[in-house]
């Protein structure tokens, strides 16, 4: 859609064979992600016949296929090292620290170790995650030697699942544990211009992640937070980013802050995932999906500045794993003043997985309001309103 | 709220006594609530089936059950009983959703359309489990309805923008667009999932 806008052709690159391929005139092409020669050698020749001018990933998967098929096809991009340290999170804890950037103690351990000896080796509380898995699959805090050896054992049976296994690799081998950041969160969306960063909007995550899983809900902008806070946030991740040696496109960062600093949590370079971009408008009606793809291709962008509206989303958490067999109250939720839009990505009939193991979001609400205050409680008053039966599988 | 006439209360009693139906409710639903395809449906149900959000309606004899999400669609809505040369039935009526034309698909351009989809779009997709449905041809924009393997798919955008919009446009120049009506979050069976 923001190709369409732009007014440029889009090739569709997944590693899901799209049903009417051999009809799309080469406007979809099958890739394959996890073996990124093969990958970069299906983009190299279907560049033979079609010229591309950028190669953007929309997830973390792509990153590093598309940075490498970038580097072969001389098409801007963000080095190679800089993709594979931010695609470990172990990596990236390394780089960040030896920038001297504020980073919590952290330790790599193999899961074929006895949780048992390592749980003398960490501080507590802690948190413990898989290095390569999004949207907190996987991440569990631990506040002593007990929890630690659960959720050692509960990442493990994750690691183990042959599709994980297979995205993993080697990776899937390990477990990051890390000092548990206490303090508020928030995230922080932008664009690397020529290694500068334009910060595109900057959310607040009103709801406490304190554990023992981390799911997300609520990201309201503009943030409420004092404005030196605010620029010790951006600076930070600016820091951070330029540590990592992300110069060009856009970034999701998470960061922690409390009395003693700020603390990068997550850093990627790809926007906001799921369907949260729906909350962000710039200058003439520009979505952040037309900003990324008009950088990539070097086109003018009149304004990164956000609307003046206050907007957020919460994504539906899932109270718990089982098949969903209905959901009420979305008309009435809809109607709830600020609320523009109430998406569910989960059929009823189908299986929904809570957190730690769950990797798919069950559906998010839209709101837009003269004050991020007022945002946020439409996001609430709307979630309320819903009611979501699931049966245990 | 839902109405219903002094004839249709007669018939659904007259229907519950014939059918010995003690104790039952008659259940209003919505199909495709706000679209050209909406559908009303009613039959009987046990009132002891009743949901905890469903509205209840005294129908004077009988209680109306609608299921929470049909309620929005039948704001003022009026069931009636109607009598005429095409035969007689229960009718339901609302001002918010008015009788809809039925699209023209014998138009040229709504025949090409169906041409494409019946002898090249199905077949393609029949591969995933999936079906495409003409709905309407207006103003030069194809209306569309998935169904099967694409309804609720991860990859049913990049199938109709990339895919079916294509060769849709390349048979048939007239048409400017696809637009999809599908109800993706009623699809129990996609081929992909949604990743996230």
């Amino acid at each position: 859609m923001a190709a369409r806008r732009i007014g440029v052709e889009v090739v569709v690159g997944s590693n899901r064979r799209q049903v009417l391929e051999d009809y799309s005139h080469g406007g979809t092409l099958t890739l394959n992600f996890r073996d990124t020669e093969i990958g970069t050698q299906q983009i190299v020749d279907y560049a033979k016949e079609h010229a591309l001018e950028a190669i953007v990933s929309v997830d973390d998967e792509a990153l590093v296929l598309a940075a490498k098929a970038s580097s072969v096809l001389g098409l801007p991009h963000n080095s190679l090292e800089s993709i594979f340290s931010i695609r470990n999170k172990f990596r990236m804890r390394e780089k960040i620290f030896k920038a001297g950037l504020p980073s919590p103690e952290f330790h790599l351990f193999s899961i074929h170790k006895n949780p048992e000896q390592l749980s003398s080796q960490v501080n507590f509380p802690c948190v413990l995650k898989p290095t390569f898995l999004a949207a907190s699959r996987g991440v569990i805090r631990a506040n002593h030697p007990k929890e630690f050896k659960q959720a050692f054992h509960r990442i493990k049976s994750i690691l183990k699942d042959p599709e994980v296994k297979s995205l993993g690799g080697e990776s899937a081998d390990e477990i990051l544990v890390e000092d548990y950041i206490p303090g508020q969160e928030v995230a922080l969306e932008g664009l690397m211009m020529k290694g500068e960063l334009q910060v595109l909007a900057l959310f607040d995550k009103p709801d406490p992640l304190e554990g023992p899983f981390f799911e997300e809900t609520i990201y309201v902008t503009p943030s409420r937070l004092p404005p030196f806070v605010q620029e010790q946030v951006v600076q930070n991740i600016f820091r951070s980013a330029q540590a990592l040696g992300l110069m060009e496109g856009p970034i999701h960062a998470e960061l922690r802050f409390n009395e003693n600093g700020s603390w990068l949590v997550e850093l990627s370079p790809r926007t906001i995932g799921g369907l949260c971009s729906r909350t962000l408008r710039f200058g003439t009606g520009l979505t952040l999906e037309e900003i990324v793809l008009r950088h990539a291709l070097r086109l003018p962008i009149n304004s990164m500045e956000r609307e003046k509206k206050a907007s957020g989303v919460m994504m539906i958490p899932i109270p718990k794993s089982g098949i969903l067999k209905k959901i009420t109250g979305k008309e009435k939720a809809k109607k709830v003043l600020g609320v523009e839009e109430v998406s569910f990505l989960i059929p009823t009939g189908q299986q929904v997985i809570s957190l730690p193991e769950g990797h798919r979001y069950l559906g998010f609400i839209f709101a837009r309001g003269e004050t991020p205050a007022q945002v946020e409680s439409s996001l609430r008053e709307a979630h309320r309103n819903l009611e979501i039966l699931i049966d245990p599988a | 709220m839902i109405k219903i006439t002094e004839i249709a209360r007669e018939k659904v009693l007259a229907a519950m006594e014939a059918e010995k139906r003690e104790r039952q409710a008659l259940r209003v639903t919505v199909k495709n609530g706000g679209t050209v395809n909406v559908q009303y449906g009613l039959m009987f149900d046990e009132e002891a089936k009743k949901e905890p959000n469903d509205a209840v309606v005294d129908g004077g004899g009988f209680n109306l059950l609608i299921d929470a999400k049909s309620v929005p669609f039948l704001e003022e809505a009026t069931v009636d009983y109607v009598s005429n040369l095409n035969g007689s039935g229960f009718k339901i009526t609302t001002p918010a959703a008015p009788e809809l034309p039925t699209p023209d698909l014998s138009t040229p351009e709504a025949q090409a359309v169906q041409k494409v989809i019946i002898e090249k779009i199905n077949p393609g997709v029949a591969s995933h489990g999936g079906n495409v449905t003409l709905v309407d041809v207006k103003d030069g924009m194809a209306y569309l309805r998935l169904g099967g393997g694409c309804q609720g798919c991860g990859m049913v955008d990049v199938t109709l923008k990339q895919g079916i919009e294509v060769m849709i446009k390349e048979s048939v120049p007239a048409i400017k667009g696809v637009l999809d009506i599908t109800d993706h979050a009623g699809g129990s069976n996609p081929y992909y999932q949604p990743s996230k």
